[in-house]
């Protein structure tokens, strides 16, 4: 491997440095500085019923991003969050309503669909060595045509109270500070997500995957399983998230995940995820979310049409890319410097930190 | 120019069996909804069929020309949208002609096509992210322009050309069918054609013999905004009315009539005839449907299974010809 020249790597460093820095800091002071506008310019942003709003939406969207993010950071894709979201609220609603089983049970089977589902996606991935852009792309056709064949678009209105209700009360009620316990749901899932990148195992043959798979293959981690494992997470979390958002609605709707493609995509993306995998935000994506939602509702508080904020979002994850390609580039610079200071040992056992561009 | 040729040599073998195989589909498909169906031979029957695969085709195609680079395009849809809007902005407010308004519709097409191309070539960031991201800004230009109202009052003879049949082929057919010639006189001896193809099967080949691989990078993303514009511009004179919906469920057949026309999805092929054959496989099967009064929505269901489907055979076929060529390198 050849080496850029010395002043570079060391620029390299620091601009890594810098860009990880900025990563956190960077979001929570786009947040921070988004909040402050819609506070002061925006009326009835601090309420209850706002901020209450918020804290469900961004619940559901944190889940969907990290179901996205854990396929992304093994260098791949699902398009069929949204599908599998949509099928698991049919399910578990139709579980309830008309088989009869109680929540609980509904709800470990509606995940259950869900991670099969995903499994699925991953078995045909690692089985044909498809594209899993196009294989989740059929398989979130093929999911979505049966729930509404299966359905016949009709919606499943009698909901447990018990179920509903969790969708609709609120945890938290000091002033405008108003929390659905929905959130409470997604950052436990956000917990569970960072201990697993941090402390697991299968955490790190995910990062390993993603980074260089073919250094993971020959270090003895069991690429297609690990593929297939991150497919199946990918299907449970889009499965909660699809019975989080039905609690919500209070019905189970067949239109459930129709338009969650760009969330997915843009909430890890912005939180600093690598698209080429080996890398994840974990928290960043919770954060990514939380300027999503932030930024919708405020600027529909402003009465800012809403064809204004799909193109906001829509350049927010241009921005964000643009950033993503940055950071790689300089974590590139960053790790050729490293790798310079500490020896070839340092290059060769580092497959499992990031690597980028190696599936671009 | 050596060097496209010889990367496209290898594609060229798998043609002929592909081709043949898809025709033969598409004639069971025929003669099976010939017995089943009788309505399926009446001239109005097969205008249906032939006016929805005269823009489908074009949708296909524009994905199809990204594809062959080896990227993807998930704003072609919304840019057939975008297009559509604006050029029906342009006739019904501005009381502009139509051909003005079509030449300027489809350079907005070609305009935003150009910007993803810019875009991937100039970051070298992953085309699908790109692609994502400006579709979302494509349609959330076209909501806005008109408040996601249709325009209404387009011109009548523009209006009575996307309505005006030559017997059971509808008029808009020959628009697409002088594109099916475009692309595959451009794709078999035009130099950015070859190019696109070279880049597609080798970037890196490519660029070192000497091909401008982020021009050729961004000439596919712009054909595939024309071609996408082609499509909006054709679908507004049949439906007479610019619907902001225009192009919302592009995405699924841009994708399955290519794959099931035997693209490699790596890039470096663009099988136009397989292409036309595929889109016909999927109208008839949609038609039946039609016929046969079933459930809409396992369209929906049948083309996710017929990219699986696709996809899988392809993989079958890849692997058995290379244990083809590796038996016939023994050999020799």
């Amino acid at each position: 491997m050849s080496m850029p020249g010395c002043s570079r790597c060391r620029t390299g460093c620091r601009v890594a440095r810098a860009t990880r820095l900025l990563d956190r800091l960077g979001l929570f002071a786009v947040i921070f500085l988004f909040w402050t506008a819609f506070v002061s310019f925006a009326d009835g942003f601090l309420s209850g019923v706002t901020i209450f709003g918020l804290s469900r939406g961004i619940a559901i969207t944190v889940v969907i991003g990290l179901a996205q993010m854990i396929v992304l950071s093994i260098g791949q894709m699902n398009l069929a969050i949204g599908a599998i979201g949509g099928m698991v609220g049919v399910a578990t609603g139709w579980l309830m309503q008309v088989v009869g089983l109680p929540v609980w049970l509904a709800v470990g089977v509606g995940l259950a669909i869900g991670a099969v589902t995903g499994w699925l996606n991953g078995w045909l991935v690692t089985r044909t060595g498809i594209n899993s852009f196009v294989v989740t792309l059929g398989m979130g056709s093929v999911v979505t045509g049966l729930v509404f064949i299966l359905t016949r678009a009709e919606a499943f209105r009698d909901l447990p109270r018990a179920y509903t209700q969790f969708g609709k009360v609120r945890l938290v009620e000091i002033g405008w500070f108003e929390i659905s316990p929905l959130f409470v749901v997604a950052l436990a899932v956000t917990g569970a997500v960072a201990l697993l990148y941090r402390g697991t195992v299968l955490g790190r043959r995910l990062l390993a995957t993603g980074a260089n798979e073919r250094a993971a293959r020959l270090s003895g981690v069991p690429v297609d399983q690990v593929v297939r494992t991150a497919h199946a997470l990918s299907g449970l979390l889009a499965g909660l998230a699809g019975i989080m958002l039905v609690s919500r609605l209070g019905s189970a709707l067949p239109s459930v995940g129709e338009d969650w493609l760009l969330p997915s995509f843009a909430a890890p993306i912005v939180g600093g995820t690598l698209l080429s995998g080996g890398a994840v935000a974990v928290v960043g994506t919770l954060l990514g979310a939380v300027l999503i939602d932030s930024v919708s509702v405020g600027l529909t508080l402003l009465n800012v049409p809403s064809f204004w904020i799909q193109l906001f979002v829509g350049l927010v994850l241009l921005l964000a890319v643009l950033l993503d390609r940055a950071r790689t580039v300089a974590i590139a610079h960053g790790r050729a410097g490293a790798a310079g200071a500490m020896g070839p040992a340092a290059a060769t056992g580092s497959a499992e930190a990031a690597t980028p561009g190696a599936a671009r | 120019m050596r060097a496209a040729t010889t990367v496209n040599r290898p594609r060229g073998r798998g043609f002929g069996p592909e081709w043949s195989w898809l025709a033969g589909i598409v004639v069971l498909e025929c003669a099976v909804l010939a017995l089943l169906e009788p309505s399926f031979l009446t001239q109005f029957n097969l205008y249906v069929v032939l006016r929805g695969v005269a823009v489908t085709l074009l949708v296909a195609f524009a994905q199809l020309v990204v594809l062959a680079i080896g990227q993807l395009n998930l704003s072609v849809g919304a840019i057939g949208g975008l297009v559509a809007v604006c050029t029906g902005g342009l006739m019904e407010v501005w009381g502009m002609p139509t051909l003005p308004a079509v030449v300027l519709g489809l350079l907005l097409g070609t305009a935003a096509g150009f910007i993803n191309g810019a875009l991937t070539a100039r970051t070298g960031i992953n085309g699908f992210v790109i692609t994502l991201a400006t579709a979302s800004a494509f349609t959330g230009i076209t909501i806005g322009l008109n408040n996601a109202e249709p325009f209404y009052d387009l011109p009548a003879r523009y209006v009575a050309f996307g309505q005006a049949q030559l017997g059971p082929i509808p008029a808009i057919g020959f628009v697409t069918l002088l594109v099916v010639l475009g692309l595959a006189f451009f794709f078999g001896r035009v130099v950015m054609g070859r190019q696109i193809l070279a880049v597609g099967g080798n970037a890196r080949a490519a660029a070192l013999s000497g091909i401008p691989v982020d021009r050729v990078v961004i000439a596919a993303h712009a054909l595939s905004g024309f071609l996408a514009a082609v499509a909006a511009i054709l679908l507004m004179a049949r439906l007479g009315s610019a619907q902001p919906s225009i192009g919302s469920d592009w995405l699924l057949p841009s994708f399955a009539i290519p794959i099931v026309g035997g693209v490699a999805l790596a890039g470096g092929g663009a099988p136009v005839l397989t292409t036309v054959l595929a889109a016909f496989l999927i109208a008839l099967i949609d038609n039946g449907l039609v016929l046969t009064k079933a459930d809409p929505y396992w369209i929906q269901f049948l083309l996710g299974a017929i990219i699986l489907g696709a996809v899988g055979l392809n993989r079958l076929r890849t692997v058995a010809e290379s244990r083809d060529a590796r038996r016939l390198g023994v050999a020799g």
